[in-house]
């Protein structure tokens, strides 16, 4: 693709693999890492899409992937999710709460949440992206959904 | 409102940096898609044991190899075989190339740094050289895992039990104490095990 194709489509869904990786590494230095490393292997990749839809599927697919990479490093820090959440300026309470009764979830369970509810996939979809069974994306989100009835339940 | 205008309101704030797309792009402007190293060295360590604290980041990206910095020549344990390693120091971050025992190319690379009274400063070669035989966790395709640290290997895959799973190995004479999250990176001390809460 060209230069000026790349940085259209990099401008276009780099938020979405940041989403991503963020759900996943809940660090925000990690997160911004993943969406460099993901946007350079668009820029190299020879692979054609078919669609937009086509794209940024592949695009989440390489940022899990991306994600699990670094975590087969021994050490990671745990970040504070408060301090992060402080400067994302959330304008109502309740959204400050969802954003870490979310964050509170597994990792299992963050990523299908907020494809189901942020990015507005069906569990299908999600299965087929994230490589793992229609019914344990499910069962995540259905796992999730009580989890974060809990927790918001805590606040 | 509804639960995804919700999640779209939340998610809607978080927003990657500018920076990560003017640094890719020009990458993309010097025609070298390959970035020598991360910008960043954030600490990775999570418990503090001692007055120096290393923090090491593992190899996930392969990074550019004739940049400069300190090469040399070391000894490194590939999957529990021990090889010879070109091992390249520059500022704190080192990449590490290398063949395993089926001939195929291995490339490593990670960074780090140390606090001393309360200053940050990059890792020397030394530092970094200590940290290059790591145990590693290998995830197979065959969905074994598998531990390997030093001339040690060992088949991992049915001591998880809630993704977590807990093994000890002796490493030079001293009981090692290693947490494994399935997927999620692993911790070790010789003073007991970590608990998962503790780390990633």
């Amino acid at each position: 693709m060209s230069k000026e194709e790349f940085t259209a489509l990099a401008a276009r869904y780099m938020d979405t693999i940041y989403r991503v990786a963020y759900s996943w590494t809940k660090n925000p230095d990690d997160a911004n890492d993943v969406t460099q490393d993901v946007l350079i292997q668009l820029y190299k990749t020879q692979k054609e899409f078919e669609s937009d839809s086509h794209l940024k599927n592949w695009l989440i697919r390489i940022t899990v992937n991306q994600c699990k990479m670094l975590f087969r490093s021994p050490w990671k820090k745990i970040e504070d999710i408060g301090k992060y959440a402080d400067t994302l300026g959330f304008e109502e309470e309740s959204h400050l709460a969802l954003f870490q009764a979310v964050m509170k979830l597994d990792k299992k369970y963050r990523v299908p949440v907020l494809l189901f509810y942020y990015e507005g996939y069906s569990t299908a979809e999600i299965a087929s992206i994230l490589k793992i069974p229609e019914k344990t994306v499910s069962t995540r989100l259905f796992r999730a959904r009580a989890k974060l009835k809990d927790y918001l339940k805590e606040e | 409102m509804t639960d995804r205008e919700q999640f779209q309101a939340v998610f809607d704030k978080l927003h990657a940096s500018p920076d990560v797309l003017t640094e890719v792009l020009n990458m993309t402007i010097k025609e070298n898609a390959v970035p020598f190293r991360k910008k960043r060295f954030t600490p990775k360590i999570a418990a503090a044991l001692a007055a120096l604290v290393l923090a090491v980041g593992g190899g996930s990206a392969a990074y550019a190899m004739d940049l400069g910095g300190i090469q040399r020549t070391v000894q490194v344990w590939i999957h529990g075989d021990q090889t010879d390693a070109t091992f390249t120091v520059e500022n704190g971050s080192y990449t590490l190339h290398c063949k395993d025992a089926d001939g195929n190319e291995v490339t490593r690379g990670g960074g780090g740094v140390a606090y001393e009274n309360g200053t940050e400063r990059p890792l020397t070669a030394d530092e970094l050289l200590e940290e290059i035989n790591v145990p590693e966790v290998e995830y197979k395709e065959d969905g074994t895992v598998w531990l390997y640290c030093f001339d040690q290997k060992m088949e991992i895959t049915d001591k998880f039990e809630d993704d977590i799973c807990y093994v000890q190995l002796e490493v030079d004479g001293q009981t090692q104490y290693i947490t494994v999250k399935y997927q999620d990176g692993y911790a070790m001390s010789p003073h007991g095990y970590i608990q998962p809460e503790e780390f990633n």
